[in-house]
């Protein structure tokens, strides 16, 4: 059988459901070609009044977030070192490792010159959150990168450069945890530069601190939403009882981020906040719906303990920091009387890149141990012979 | 960033009377000229009243806006020109990723398209509302208003100044100051007692004296403090935020590894083994 061959009737036994995302992702390529072969201006909605449209507010604004889970869960398991959560570690890497690869893959397709991306290693300039941003998810993807191998050579059994990854790990996740600070606030400091644009709903000087404490709050629901449906869907172990410990943190966040809103809100805002009517409703969903509600949801111990009501919790959580993002990049950016949609090419593109996290999760789930990886095989210790990550003594590969 | 030590008295700005302006729309013509930039097909009343093109474009870097008002029951225009205000500290060149606009020390906001990646952060930043973009194109660019700079470093005044009759000063940011509060001054019934750009972003090379209150002739209310500061004040906290929390969690998780590693060896000393292979 040639190669292809092996590939199609590898595809065949897919679900039905991951054939359906394959042809979602296809369908996204193809707009994305148009988008390079006719252009910006005929392809997308923007214009001189909104150059910055879906791509930028979700693909880019929204996506670095829901990518939050690793350094979020890094930080927690390794620094904290609350050990348990371990077995949640790896896929938390892989969905951030496809986060930020995809998050490159929005910013180079909204890029006028995406052959000239390298500009930005060359012409510095530090006064510009841009710059920061750039660097930071360069740096970031090369960070994940590094951290999803462990599961790549293990697979494969290569012993020296796992033993190379396991001597960086902790560096690696110190590393992970400071770039996220750093520019999970700076897509804040982003609108800061928008002072007479941005709505006093969510202009206000606090806004990078604001968009990094809801940055954790989606890295833990997504952790929680994830494990959810692996467990239902992919028939991975049940982590209900490692969740319950992080829909205990997950209140937590929420109140020091609602604390700090409304801290800002009241206090740091400067113009009217009450002067357009549907930027208030939005932005009371926004706060009611997507952090109040799981908030009271999640302080009630049924809730917590509870798989389904767990996981809506925090899809609220994530629903309001997608609505929060959207308002900041796009609604309070809106001069009154003006609206943007996004064009049919620009949405086929960004359900493509949904779908293309969520096929290559699968696929990497199903090729590769991120779910076997559990703490009563794991040594903490840096190894001191080669032969510890052998077949039957692996680390964490044990149990295949 | 080359701004900040820089005195902008000494810098050159127009002075916009618009006053003193017809509406006769040559310094759109002579800007189109000197920049080669291409026609557009306008139509009358696309945008209000009678004021061609409808809206700055890749093609148009300067326009005058016609305002209709009405003045002892008779039917007035007054002019406004648009162009790009060349700020003091200007907000596009703070947050262009690769430095592609720059302060020049003659006054002009000089933009490089060679450096340019096309991320249009320039446009959300600018208060005013002036770059525009190459929809047109597939691999676009940002366009604006160069300021002339290619005439100014020779000593030439923009085009559009030298093609006005009446409207257009060119001169030091000072002197044009001085000039306009002088007319201001002499004819207190005819101005309104402001000028916009003296202070508006935190100053900029345009100054415009008019008759109308501003926001009737549709400026835009800009904020007195320069942009750039406003996310500086963030941005310069980055490599002590990273310092601060790398370092913070380097400690935090080497205190909390020791702890383990300690229990571990106590464990080891007491059943008396030797350390115990991984099962």
């Amino acid at each position: 059988m040639t190669a292809a061959k092996i590939i199609a009737n590898e595809i065949k036994g897919y679900h039905r459901f991951v054939q359906f995302l394959i042809v979602l992702v296809a369908v996204g390529a193809l707009a994305s070609l148009a988008r390079f072969v006719f252009g910006l201006g005929v392809t997308t909605n923007l214009n001189d009044t909104f150059p910055w449209g879906l791509w930028i507010s979700f693909d880019v604004v929204t996506a670095v977030p829901l990518a939050a889970g690793a350094f979020t869960l890094g930080a927690i398991v390794h620094c904290f070192h609350i050990k348990k959560l371990e077995p949640l570690v790896r896929p938390a890497i892989v969905t951030g490792f496809l986060g930020y690869s995809l998050v490159s893959v929005g910013l180079l397709l909204d890029l006028g010159q995406p052959q000239r991306c390298w500009h930005t290693m060359v012409y510095w300039n530090p006064h510009s959150p841009m710059f920061e941003v750039s660097m930071c998810i360069m740096a970031y993807t090369t960070v994940l990168f590094l951290e999803f191998l462990s599961p790549v050579c293990e697979k494969f059994g290569y012993h020296v450069p796992l033993r190379l990854l396991r001597t960086i790990e902790m560096p690696l996740v110190v590393a992970a945890a400071s770039i996220s600070t750093l520019h999970q606030s700076s897509l804040g400091t982003f609108f800061l530069i928008a002072v007479d644009k941005l709505h006093s709903l969510w202009y206000n000087p606090l806004l990078p601190l604001l968009f990094w404490i809801s940055a954790m709050c989606a890295g833990i629901s997504i952790i929680i939403v994830e494990a959810t449906m692996s467990h239902k869907y992919m028939g991975q172990p049940d982590e209900g009882e490692l969740l319950e410990t992080l829909a205990k943190i997950l209140p937590w966040v929420i109140t020091v981020y609602l604390t700090v809103k409304f801290f800002s809100l009241f206090a740091l805002t400067q113009g009217p906040l009450f002067n357009r009517p549907g930027l208030l409703v939005l932005f009371i969903v926004e706060v009611a719906v997507g952090m109040i509600l799981p908030l009271v949801m999640l302080m009630s111990r049924k809730v917590r303990e509870d798989n389904r009501l767990r996981a809506t919790a925090a899809w609220l959580v994530i629903a309001g920091i997608i609505l929060n993002r959207f308002n900041v990049s796009m609604f309070g950016m809106e001069a009154p009387g003006t609206f943007y949609y996004p064009s049919f090419i620009e949405s086929l593109v960004t359900i493509g890149i949904i779908a293309a996290h969520i096929l290559f999760f699968v696929l990497i789930a199903k090729y590769f141990p991120i779910f076997e990886h559990h703490p009563e095989t794991v040594d903490y210790s840096i190894p001191d012979h080669f032969h510890k990550t052998e077949k039957g003594h692996a680390h964490g590969a044990a149990k295949a | 960033m080359s701004s900040e030590n820089q005195d902008f008295n000494k810098t050159k700005a127009f002075l916009i009377d618009m006053t003193k302006c017809t509406g006769c729309r040559g310094c759109q013509v002579a800007c189109k000229q000197w920049n080669q930039l291409g026609a557009e097909k306008t139509e009358f009343f696309t945008g209000e009243g009678y004021q061609n093109p409808p809206l700055m474009s890749e093609y148009t870097f300067t326009r005058i806006k016609f305002r209709d008002y009405e003045k002892n029951g008779q039917n007035e225009f007054a002019f406004y020109k648009e162009m790009c205000m060349h700020c003091n500290e200007p907000a596009c060149a703070s947050v262009c990723p690769v430095g592609a606009f720059k302060k020049t020390k003659e006054g002009p906001v000089t933009y490089d398209a060679e450096r340019c990646i096309g991320c249009r952060f320039c446009m959300v930043a600018c208060p005013f509302g002036v770059p525009k973009y190459e929809w047109s194109k597939a691999l676009p660019l940002v366009r604006k208003c160069t300021g002339c700079y290619s005439r100014v470093k020779e000593g030439l005044k923009p085009a559009c100044a030298t093609t006005c009759v009446s409207a257009i000063t060119y001169g030091n940011r000072e002197d044009m100051i001085k000039e306009a509060n002088k007319r201001i001054a002499a004819r207190p019934e005819k101005y309104l007692k402001k000028l916009y750009g003296s202070e508006e972003a935190g100053g900029t090379s345009v100054i415009y004296l008019t008759a109308l209150p501003f926001d009737e002739l549709g400026f835009k209310p800009v904020t007195k403090r320069p942009l750039p500061s406003y996310t500086w004040q963030a941005l310069r906290l980055v490599p002590g935020i990273f310092l601060t929390v790398g370092g913070s969690l380097s400690l935090l998780s080497w205190f909390n590894h020791r702890k383990e590693r300690i229990a571990k060896e106590e464990e080891q000393r007491k059943s008396g083994a030797t350390p115990k292979e991984e099962s």
